[in-house]
């Protein structure tokens, strides 16, 4: 870089610029992004041993481990009881949360729905309020004594079912983050439909296509990269699930130290003191995390843009 | 504004429409009223819940508002000498100024990705753009570890530091870029002999705003959002944003109570300010996120 | 190899890093009065530091209020584990020390402490911070016997004499649950491994033991089994409520009266003040029920100590500063009256334990009883790793309450010792 910038007064104008233009960029991201996944990496790869009682200093030290973080991790039964439970996670509330998110773009986008100016901002604000606050509201909404809904519904000599127990803990977080996320996506596909120019589908309509084919066959594919890039956004977010559950495990029997692959990324580093496992768990997941996004967006690539390309 | 933007272009199609046509628009009202409602609820009632003091909170009906909003607010006020306050104070500062250093050098690098050839770009942006599927939360114990080395942790800079490079930021600013500033502008300035750094803040900035507006929301929401960066960096509670100091509130450990009044209260204060931001800055949201994704 | 490769790789970033950023870690001047940090979560302690400083100029110490219990050791031990960022001075849970202990963090301050700081606790307080070794690893600041907190009211209304055995206490609960559904007498809280841990501690129990140079996991012992079936037969039969404490809910239940008993520790008084003002006069103590009335025991709910960390460049001003604060007469009377602790020193907090609580003004009495109640305080040893014990039991009792079934109960216990000894071993702990 430094020899770029000394050869600037002869090079042509614009050799050095774009670097300089880079440079805060990728000081940032090598010390905050590369060198930790580095370390962390080089953690996966060890232990820590104690010796006897392990009382005393000099009792601990650091040995290399090959891959025994990540075979433990990987043959450890709570381990992949999480990675199943967000696998269930995830298909609860990724299709609703962005079918819901369509059909209210499409709401917005629709000409016959009124209050649109107070739904939109309405549905985005939850988008606002940080996951440990959210949860800690809904904790409120969902525990029988304290909840009004609880409370209504008694009056009408309904019980509703208690979602802060048994497995349906997993309905009551996939609520939260639905609440969060059904307006960031609503947004992006709304933003994206009124992108598209109104002729394209008004002759549609005057050949007589009623407004949900108009919805099915014109808009829906034309914003199709927008619900792509929702979905990749919210499969990296699903893998990530952990304030969340971290929020409501107080009120509940039924969340464990390892409900989700993040939590046990955080159990073994702080409460188990041990970072070298919770750095392999973690080499674990941003290799999930990266190998599903690349999946998912080969399959809907050939499935969407197959014919055109 | 948006509102009389939609209606403008509700009238000449209600001319076109026959009547049963009306009929549905009752249906689609009302689907996204009950979506509205559903998102509002639990505003409502963190709006009811912070007017009741510490036993009121457990015994009364919920949707029965009490007095105690104001003292509530000032019992948050005193707390450790007005600690809460200092915590919004904090979070403004992480979220707001980290997102403007975030704009700023995801605009540069974008622009210099958009309108630059030079080698190496294409192995860059790869890079840079990886970085998008990196679980941050991931990336909080290693950039502990490194701090700590330089001794920067329990400081304003641990949290604010990691936050300010945005892969995310880098790519729509790359995207925006080459979609809306014309080559051809650039190179007339630059036949008028104007500097590149120059061309950037006063040609390409400007008609950048749309995408600046919409990653400086992201990056804010982001920041705000990131409960485990500040949560490990942080040791000293006048540090904290408002999450962890809420979070802080809650668990203060078996022999003293949780302080529940205080944080619905403080919740229901830290989310109006974002509240009023999203509002001014949403209107300004108009980038078409998927648009960029096909042109990249 | 290529694991050293990349040590030096992220070696090169880090010092990239501090050439990048400059020197903003500065250290101290080497003249003005010693500094020191200290790490805790007592509420006002702030205040007590303050009236050191004022009366020591020559050492400032700064008190950073951190979250309680757990996150503030995670944050500590992060920060040892990282060389840098650690506090002089750490409050420590009496369940952490020998976890601290084995991570290096603290240090053996034996041959800085004065002679006759023993002299001031009780020979068992004592003893969690020597660990039964010639160390010193810690001086004690407050401690948590437990007891029985029960609505006087409500027992009078419905008739109820207080339970002195835990058979009383079952039949009580029964009565009580069966002739309103609503109310219970308590709850087994799955998210609350110390209640639990001192529960059996009651019952004679010790989880670990160190002998010989090995530690023993003794969670599966008789008197734990004991305790786990008791509480799993009285959630069975639905006597006894299975969710856990400290929830919004449970708050609820203390306010309108639907718990009407809690099996606590000194401390309580604070907690249901802050979760229910509204009951203030209508609770009462007594010791913990017991399993031999003949010999009254109980056991330890929370309490800590002030450890002196390993990063400290000044442990004799650390020293003196702990020991000022954990056994002078001057900082014991504040730890009462500004912080609201309950001290370990028993010799100089006994002044200052005259007043009652003003939330149990009906029982003038509270801190003689309760000073009775700690005497009878059994010996417990903890291990050096009480963490991965407590998250066992969060997760394993989690599941058996939920499933309100006795031989769940049993089969938790199983697991957490199974557990608990699996994660010494993997350590390279000696174990036997």
């Amino acid at each position: 870089m430094t020899t770029v910038t000394t050869r600037r007064p002869g090079a042509r104008r614009g050799l050095a610029t774009p670097w300089l233009m880079l440079f805060p960029a990728i000081v940032l991201f090598v010390l905050f992004f590369a060198a930790p996944i580095v370390y962390t990496l080089v953690l996966s790869f060890q232990k820590s041993q104690v010796k006897g009682l392990g009382l005393g200093s000099g009792g601990r030290s650091t040995v290399f481990a090959g891959l025994e973080n990540y075979v433990s991790a990987l043959t450890d039964a709570d381990f992949l009881a999480s990675v199943a439970r967000v696998g269930v996670y995830g298909l609860i509330l990724i299709p609703t949360m962005l079918g819901l998110a369509l059909l209210f773009a499409l709401l917005l986008d629709s000409k016959r729905t009124r209050a649109k100016g107070f739904s939109r901002v309405t549905i985005f604000l939850p988008y606002a309020v940080p996951a440990v606050i959210s949860s800690l509201l809904w904790g409120f909404l969902f525990l029988p004594s304290v909840s009004p809904f609880f409370d209504i519904a008694n009056r009408f000599g309904i019980t509703l079912p208690d979602l802060l127990s048994g497995d349906a803990v997993i309905v009551a977080i996939a609520n939260i983050a639905l609440w969060g996320g059904v307006g960031f996506n609503m947004v992006v596909m709304y933003t994206s439909l009124k992108a598209i120019p109104t002729d394209i589908y008004e002759a549609a309509k005057l050949d007589g296509a009623s407004e949900v084919q108009v919805a099915l066959r014109i808009k829906i594919p034309i914003i199709m990269p927008s619900l792509i890039m929702t979905a990749i956004f919210s499969i990296i977010a699903t893998l990530q699930v952990f304030a969340e559950p971290v929020t409501l495990k107080p009120l509940s029997n039924s969340i464990s130290s390892t409900f989700t692959p993040l939590m046990t990324v955080y159990r073994d580093a702080f409460t188990r003191n041990d970072v070298y496992s919770a750095s392999a768990t973690s080499i674990i997941i941003a290799v999930a995390i990266f190998a599903l996004s690349f999946l998912f967006l080969r399959v809907v690539q050939r499935r969407a843009f197959g014919g055109e390309n | 504004m948006a509102a009389t933007l939609v209606s403008a272009r509700t009238r000449p199609s209600r001319a076109i429409t026959v009547s049963p046509r009306e009929r549905s628009s009752f249906f689609s009202t009302a689907v996204l009223l009950i979506g509205a409602l559903y998102c509002l609820l639990p505003i409502v009632w963190v709006l009811f819940a912070s007017t009741k003091d510490g036993g009121e909170l457990f015994t009364t009906n919920t949707f029965v508002p009490s007095t105690h909003l104001w003292d509530n607010i000032v019992e948050l006020t005193q707390y450790r000498g007005g600690l809460y306050w200092r915590w919004m104070l904090n979070t403004a500062l992480y979220a707001g100024v980290g997102a403007l250093l975030s704009t700023v050098v995801s605009s540069l690098a974008g622009f210099a990705l958009a309108k630059y050839e030079f080698k190496g770009k294409a192995t860059v942006f790869t890079v840079l753009l990886a970085g998008v599927l990196v679980p941050g939360v991931i990336l909080a114990i290693p950039q502990y570890f490194l701090l700590a080395q330089i001794g920067l942790t329990n400081t304003y800079w641990a949290v604010l530091l990691p936050q300010i490079v945005s892969p995310y930021g880098i790519y729509l600013a790359r995207i925006y870029t080459s979609a809306s500033v014309p080559t051809d502008v650039i190179e007339a300035a630059r036949t008028d002999g104007a500097g590149d750094f120059r061309i950037f803040w006063r040609i390409a900035i400007p008609m950048m705003s749309p995408a600046l507006v919409t990653i400086f929301l992201f990056q804010f929401v982001g920041i705000w959002n990131n409960f485990m960066l500040p949560y490990i960096m942080l040791g000293n509670d006048s540090l904290y944003p408002i999450t962890v100091g809420l979070n802080g509130l809650l668990n203060q450990g078996s022999s003293v109570p949780a302080l529940y009044s205080l944080v619905v209260t403080g919740a229901l204060l830290s989310i109006i300010p974002l509240v009023a931001l999203f509002l001014v800055l949403q209107r300004f949201w108009k980038v078409d996120l998927g648009a960029g994704a096909v042109k990249a | 190899m290529r694991s050293t490769t990349r040590a030096g790789i992220a070696a090169t970033i880090a010092i990239t890093a501090l050439a990048l950023t400059g020197c903003s870690g500065s250290s101290s001047g080497s003249s003005g009065p010693v500094e020191l940090t200290y790490w805790g979560w007592a509420p006002n302690m702030e205040k007590v530091v303050d009236s050191w400083n004022e009366s020591h100029p020559d050492i400032h110490v700064t008190y950073v209020k951190t979250d309680a219990g757990e996150p503030a050791v995670t944050k500590f031990l992060t920060a040892i584990q990282a060389g840098n960022g650690a506090p002089d001075l750490m409050q420590a849970e009496y369940q952490k020390i020998p976890t601290l202990l084995a991570s290096d963090a603290i240090i053996d301050i034996s041959d800085k402490v004065a002679d006759d700081t023993k002299s001031k606790f009780s020979d068992g307080v004592w003893s969690s911070v020597t660990l039964g070794t010639d160390g010193v690893y810690a001086i004690p600041q407050d401690s948590g016997p437990m007891m029985f907190y029960y609505r006087e009211d409500i027992f009078d209304q419905m008739g109820l004499s207080v339970p002195t055995t835990w058979d009383e206490y079952a039949q009580v609960a029964k009565t009580v649950h069966d002739s309103d559904p609503t109310k219970y007498l308590g709850t087994f809280s799955s998210i609350d491994p110390g209640q639990f841990a001192g529960l059996t501690q009651q019952a004679g129990a010790s989880w670990w033991s160190s002998d010989d140079g090995a530690w023993s996991v003794d969670i599966d012992s008789d008197p734990v089994k004991k305790v786990a079936d008791y509480w799993g037969g009285l959630v069975e039969s639905g006597v006894i409520d299975n969710k856990p404490q400290y929830t919004p809910e449970w708050n609820a239940a203390l306010n309108d009266g639907s718990q009407i008993g809690w099996v606590s520790s000194v401390w309580a008084p604070g907690v249901l003040a802050g979760n229910a003002p509204d009951t203030a006069g209508k609770w009462r103590m007594a010791p913990l029920p017991q399993w031999d009335a003949s010999a009254p025991a109980t056991g330890n709910w929370g309490g800590s100590a002030l450890a002196v960390s390993s990063q400290s460049k000044n442990v004799d001003a650390a020293v003196e500063f702990s020991t000022w604060l954990n056994t002078s007469k001057d900082a014991v009377d504040q730890l009462v009256s500004v912080s609201g602790l309950y001290p370990a020193d028993t010799v100089e907090s006994a002044d200052a334990l005259k007043t009652p609580f003003e939330f149990f003004s009906n029982q003038p009495d509270f801190y003689e009883t309760a000073a009775e109640i700690a005497d009878t305080v059994q010996p417990f040893t903890y291990g050096p790793n009480v963490n991965v014990a407590y998250s066992a039991f969060n997760d394993e009792f989690g599941k058996a309450a939920e499933s309100k079934s006795a031989a769940q109960f049993a089969a938790a216990v199983e697991q957490m010792q199974k557990v608990t000894l699996a994660d010494l071993e993997d350590s390279g702990f000696t174990t036997k």
